[in-house]
Parts: C-alpha cells; structure tokens; sequence
C-alpha cells in the first residue's frame, strides 16, 4: 500500500459527484427512459413510418421519371431539378409563396399584435372579445376558402351585389379570376383566416409583461409609446419569433386556398409551391418531378426559417 | 417514506408501461384498421363503390337512379356511388384516389392507357361486352377490353352551343351554318346591347368547351393520318398549326364573352343562360346540359348547335374506345383481386347495360349506351331542344374525325396545354409564346413518355 493509498484511505468518504448517479439510481433513471421510449414508441413509429420514411423516399423519387402510378421507373440524375430550376411556372410558385408567405406573415403579426393590445386593455368583456378574434381560426381553411369563394364570385357573389347596389358598378372585379389582383385576394383571405392563434399568443404574452417594469417608465416619464418602444416590444421578443416563424412555415405551404379558389390559375398565376407539387406530381403524372419540387421546397422553407429564427433570436438575446 | 412513495411510482409506471404498451400494441393495428377498407359488406351483401365525376346535376341523377335500382333488385351487390365533387379536376383526384391505395371496384375512368399499363384496371369479361355494340368498345393490345362506355358514344357532340331559342326568333336570328355565320351571329347579338356567350374556366377543363370546336377543323385534316397530335409527334405538323383556332379563340374571348369566365364554373353557365346575362352557353354535356336547364327553368326554350367550320361541316371527334382519351367504366384491379368485388362490379355492368337500366338513364335525361337492345330503349325526346340534340346526329354535314394520341405522357400534356391556352385567352401570354411553350413542352412529354 502506498502512502497516498494510505491517505486517501484516512480521508472522509466524500459524497459521490451529482453528474455521477448511484448504480441504483442509474438503473430507475434507465427504467424510466425505458419507459418514456415505451410511451413515445408507438407515435414515434408511426411518425417515422408516415412522415421520415416517405419525405426520405421522396428524394430517392426526385431523381426518377416515376409517374406516380406505373410500377417501375428510370433514374433520370438530376435533370427533374434541372427542368424545374429552368421553368418559368416554378418560379411564378416560388414568387408567389414568398409573397403569401412573407407578406401573410407580417400583416398577420401586425394585425394581430394590435388586437392582441387592444384586447389586452380591455376591462370588460374580454373573453367574449377573445373568443370572437379567435373564432376564424376555428375553421378550416377549406371551409373559409369555399365560403369565401360564393362571396367573391363575380356573377352572383355577395361582394360584387353589394357594390352595385351601391351603385359602384365599376368597383365590381373578377376577384379570382383578375390575373392583376388574384395573389392579393389570396393574400387577404389567408390573413384573415390566420389570425387567431397568433393574437392569443401575444395576448399571453403582453398579459405577463411584468406591470412594475410598466409602472416603472411612467414614473420615470415615458409616454405611452415609449413604454411600448422600450418595455413591451422587447419583452414580446419571444412571442414574435414564434409568431413570424410559425406563420412562415403556414405561409410557404398554403395549398388549401389556392385549391379551392383559383385552381391555380387563371392559367399558372396563383400557384404556390405547395399547389405546384401537387398539381404535377397527382395531376400530370410526374410524381418525380414534383418529388424534386419537394425537396426544393423544404430546402427553401429550412433555409427562409433558419436565417429567420436567427435573426429574430439574436435579437431576442439583445432585448 | 418519501422513498417509498418513489418506489411505489416507479412500480406503479411499470405496470403503467405494461398496459399502455399492450394498449398501444392492440390499438396500433386497430387505428390502422379504421381506414376505409376496399371491400365491405352492405348487409350480407357484398358492398362495391362506383367513383364517378359529378359533371353535371343530370349524371349525378342517373348514376343515383340507376344504383337505387340495381340495389333494389339485386340478391348479392349493394353498390355505393362515390362522386367526386365538380370543383375538382377529375383527373387529379383519380390520380389522388390511386395514391391512396383504395380503389372503388367501378371508377368512371379517365387516361384509360396509363392506368391500364400500369395494371391498375381489370379486363371487363365478355358476359358485359356481349350486351354491349360492337363499335363501342374495343380489345387493347392484350387482347382484354378494359373500359366500356357509361353513356351514347357519340363523339364530342355534346361539345356544342347552348342558346335561347325564344331570343333568336324574337331577334330574328337563325342557328349558324358556317362560322363566318356564327360571328355574325355574336356580333349581331352583341349590337343588340347583349351578351352573346357564358363561358366558363375555373375548373380548367371547362375551356375545352369553346376550344375544341373552334380546333375541329385543323384536327379534322389529320384525321387519316392518325391524328393531329401524333402527327405532330412524329413532325409532320407542329403546334403553330393551330395558329387560327388560337387566333379565333382569342377573338370570341376578347369580343363577345361574357365577363368573369376566367372564374366562371361550369354549371354555372346554366344558371347566366336562364337569368338572361348570356344569349348563348358553352357546354360538354349535350343533352345532360339541356336537361339541367330544363329543370332550372321548365319554361325556358333551349336549342343547341355545334360551331360549323368554314364550309359549314360540323367536324366532331369520334370515340376513342381504348386509348387513352377514352372515357367510359372500368373495374378496377383491386376489384379483381378481391375476387367478390369483381363479381359484384360485372353484376352491376350486366344490370347497367340492360334494357331496364337503359330507359331509366333516358328518362333521367341522358342517351343511354349504345347496347345490342337499343331498339327496346325508349329515347326520351321530351327535354326541350332534344331535337336538335337528335337532329346533329342526323345532320348531313356532320363529319365524324380520329385524333387519338398514342403516347401515354399525351395527357401530361394536355393539362400543361389547357392551362397555358388559358393564360393566352387572358392576355397573360400572346399567341405566339403559347406556341412556343406548348410546342416546347408538348416535345419535353413525348420524349420521356
């Protein structure tokens, strides 16, 4: 036995490190990872058997000519890429969703920070008011686009009948039909199906900014909108970043809209990515070539919400 | 204690884990199981879907007035129609439908080729083709029929004008006999301070109603060398061949169509042509159109007419019975392998294609297949303007002509072409890019099909 054994030996026993758990402990935490796998086990499979699986298998068929029915197919490299980098029609789809997408995602944040703040300051009724901020949201957006569809029809739709019985004749559009203002009248339908959850968020968070902090900077002589500017904006940090990156990624797959709508036309104009995919790898039997739009699709989304979220977070970090 | 609790949560999570794991483990399977199964039972019965496109209010009527019989009569078969809403591009929705993994047994079939090669529709056996005459269907390469008509063949004929004949005679005006005649008819109505023609596009197919007849005459020329599309395959023709329908279709659209066609639905045409908001109509579905319109409004006076070519013929496509434009019922594979189902689908077609069936078609307001018994068929010529319907039939000028692609990626094509015509059509794109496009793209298809 050496010296320092002997030391060692003499010493107190010390309690074991925390990062280090007791072997029993070890064996219930290990139960009780065990178990947690086996709870989740079953969603993770059908997750990954439903959605990783084929979104993974939807690469291997981007490189064929697979027309989505026949029960063989050729590898083509990389020409559906090629084809579709090189067509006009996707990149109409490209500009569109980025429109519907980004411009979805700012009114919809603009419009629903406001109401958020308004309800925010309500004293009476607030519930009610809530609920009735909340209610579009409650349905579909296949629902709302095919009632908004009888609104807007140009023949017999409720806004063109109003506007010449108030003897606006020349105020009555081709909602869905003007190639010139179709994009814009989707644009205005999906904000205003979209709202709800977003207003409830900041709602929750503009009810947990800290009223001392509030009281603080009126005390100290900030006007109304300096206390916005410096003590509710960034404590809402949080709540935008969820906000805008959420309403990004509803924006970039709009489909039901368009579906119902305008079919993505008229001709190719109101087609968004999502439609895009659809359209030609069920519609023209060239599940390859939509399969490439795919993933170029979730290339675009991740990158758009990567730059985002992290422009967005860092300045989260500085608030 | 505190221990102890611990203890008794850890094994109390165990037995916890054990169940939901035999829960999950039980449920996985029956959730699996929910989903709508390809077969069925209807009572003891042996329970069959028919998937068919609801192009009109009249068909939805026939294919619900010929199931509730055949159900009513039958020991073994319940059949089941499955529409698929109007809004939807029908071709898109089968496709929809196949990537589902759930075929109905009886799909109102449509790209009949690429379904057949693919495997995924059954041969139809000779106990329903021997009800049936012999120019209406047609053995495929293998020698099986695949698909058989679901209603007349007559062509394209139901490609046709739609009018108020009360207009005409108050206007003075006649139906065209060349189309030099047919746009001084629009222009004639258009000076009367009215609107000559409803046409419709939000659903795309709809623009064909105008475009096909305006086309029949440059197809016509390509009838005997086997059609217009796969001479251009071959480069014996080009798409700018088209130039002059695409120039006319340009024309009617910018001078005489009623606004708002561009979101116009089909069915809604019907509805402009009895309020007055349109003298005239595009429609598809011959004398199905001039039923719906009759039950709109039984008073009002319907005729039809077909767009005559310069010289006055009325150039209309003939049937394909077994290429891919063909369209008519098939059974599908899933059926076939089923075993029942397929016996229950032949059931339905021997039932479909009887006498009995036949009249209630033509009493719902549809001409009925052509069957070896059709002289028993009581033709139903009460629908205001089935005669003219009839009398197209009997027309002297009436030129039947082929155009029946052959390369399986031609309905690709057709969908990229019907879109783009649109885009034209709406000043988005001139003639001379559409040309360029469809002619680009039309090569792009054939080459990989």
């Amino acid at each position: 036995m050496t010296d320092q054994q002997v030391l060692v030996k003499a010493l107190p026993a010390e309690p074991p490190p925390a990062a280090l758990p007791a072997p029993g402990r070890r064996r219930r935490f290990d139960r009780q990872r065990v178990a947690m796998l086996l709870f989740i086990a079953p969603a993770a499979i059908l997750y990954a058997l439903m959605m990783i699986v084929p979104s993974l298998q939807s690469i291997q068929l981007s490189l064929t000519n697979w027309d989505g029915i026949s029960p063989t197919f050729e590898y083509v490299g990389l020409r559906n890429y090629e084809d579709i980098l090189t067509a006009d029609r996707f990149w109409n789809a490209v500009r569109n969703t980025l429109v519907l997408g980004l411009g979805s995602a700012l009114i919809v944040n603009l419009i629903a920070l406001a109401v958020a703040m308004m309800l925010d300051k309500l004293h009476h009724a607030q519930g009610f008011f809530r609920t009735i901020v909340y209610l579009p949201a409650l349905v579909s957006g296949f629902i709302a686009a095919t009632i908004w569809k009888y609104v807007l029809n140009f023949n017999f739709g409720a806004v063109n009948a109003t506007l010449k019985s108030l003897g606006l004749d020349a105020q009555t559009r081709d909602w869905l039909g003007d190639h010139d203002i179709v994009i814009g009248v989707l644009l205005f339908i999906i904000c205003f199906t979209l709202g709800g959850n977003t207003t409830l968020i900041y709602l929750a968070n503009l009810q947990s900014v800290p009223q001392e902090l509030v009281e603080a900077a009126r005390i100290d002589g900030a006007s109304r909108a300096q206390v916005f500017r410096y003590v509710t904006w960034p404590m809402l940090a949080g709540a935008v970043t969820v906000n805008m990156t959420l309403m990004m990624i509803a924006g970039w797959t709009i489909f039901d809209q368009v579906m119902v709508l305008t079919l993505g036309g008229p001709g190719f104009v109101s087609e968004t990515m999502a439609f895009f995919i659809y359209k030609v790898g069920f519609g023209e039997y060239r599940a390859g070539y939509g399969s490439a739009a795919a993933v170029v699709l979730f290339i675009v989304v991740m990158a758009t919400t990567v730059i985002a979220n992290r422009y967005m977070r860092s300045r989260e970090i500085q608030a | 204690m505190s221990t102890g609790t611990e203890r008794s949560g850890v094994n109390l999570s165990r037995r916890t884990v054990v169940k939901a794991g035999a829960a999950a483990a039980v449920a996985a399977p029956a959730l699996a199981a929910c989903g709508p199964s390809a077969g069925g039972d209807g009572g003891g019965k042996t329970l069959i879907r028919f998937l068919y496109a609801t192009g009109d209010a009249t068909w939805n009527e026939v294919v619900a007035a010929v199931t509730e019989a055949f159900n009513a009569q039958s020991d073994n078969v319940v059949v089941e129609p499955e529409p698929l809403p109007a809004g939807t591009d029908y071709a898109t929705a089968l496709k929809t439908v196949d990537a589902t993994g759930n075929w109905p047994a009886l799909v109102d079939m449509r790209d009949t080729v690429t379904y057949m090669e693919a495997g995924k529709i059954a041969p139809i056996p000779e106990s329903v083709t021997a009800l049936l005459s012999d120019e209406v269907y047609a053995p495929s390469e293998d020698g099986s029929v695949y698909i058989v008509p679901s209603t007349a063949l007559n062509g394209e004929i139901g490609f046709n004008i739609v009018y108020d004949k009360d207009y005409f005679e108050a206007n003075g005006l006649t139906v065209p006999t060349t189309y030099a005649e047919f746009i001084a008819l629009l222009d004639a109505i258009k000076a009367n301070g009215d609107v000559p023609l409803a046409m419709a596009a939000a659903e795309i197919w709809p623009s064909d109603q105008i475009w096909k007849p305006l086309a029949a005459p440059t197809f016509a020329q390509f009838s005997e060398g086997g059609g217009f599309w796969n001479t251009v395959e071959a480069g014996e023709a080009t798409i700018a061949d088209l130039r002059e329908p695409m120039e006319r279709l340009k024309t009617i659209t910018d001078n005489y169509a009623l606004d708002g066609w561009q979101s116009t639905q089909d069915a809604q045409t019907s509805t402009l042509l009895v309020n007055g908001q349109a003298v005239m109509a595009t429609s598809s579905a011959g004398l199905g159109r001039l039923n719906d319109i009759a039950k709109v409004d039984p008073d009002y006076n319907a005729g039809l007419f077909v767009i005559p070519a310069d010289d006055g013929t009325i150039n209309v496509l003939k049937n394909s019975v077994n290429g891919d434009t063909a369209s008519g019922i098939a059974i599908s594979k899933q059926a076939e392998e089923d075993g029942a189902q397929y016996e229950a689908a032949v059931e339905f077609l021997e039932y479909y294609y009887s006498v009995e069936a036949c009249n209630l078609m033509e009493a719902t307001g549809v001409v009925s297949p052509n069957i070896k018994n059709a002289a028993e068929v009581k033709r139903n010529d009460s629908i205001p303007g089935a005669a003219d319907y009839f009398g197209l039939l009997e027309n002297p000028k009436l030129a039947w002509y082929e155009n029946e692609p052959t390369n399986p990626n031609h309905s690709t094509f057709q969908t990229f072409f019907r879109q783009s015509r649109i885009e034209m059509m709406d000043d988005q794109i001139t003639i001379d890019e559409l040309i360029e496009k469809s002619q680009s793209e039309f090569e792009k298809n054939m080459a990989e099909g």
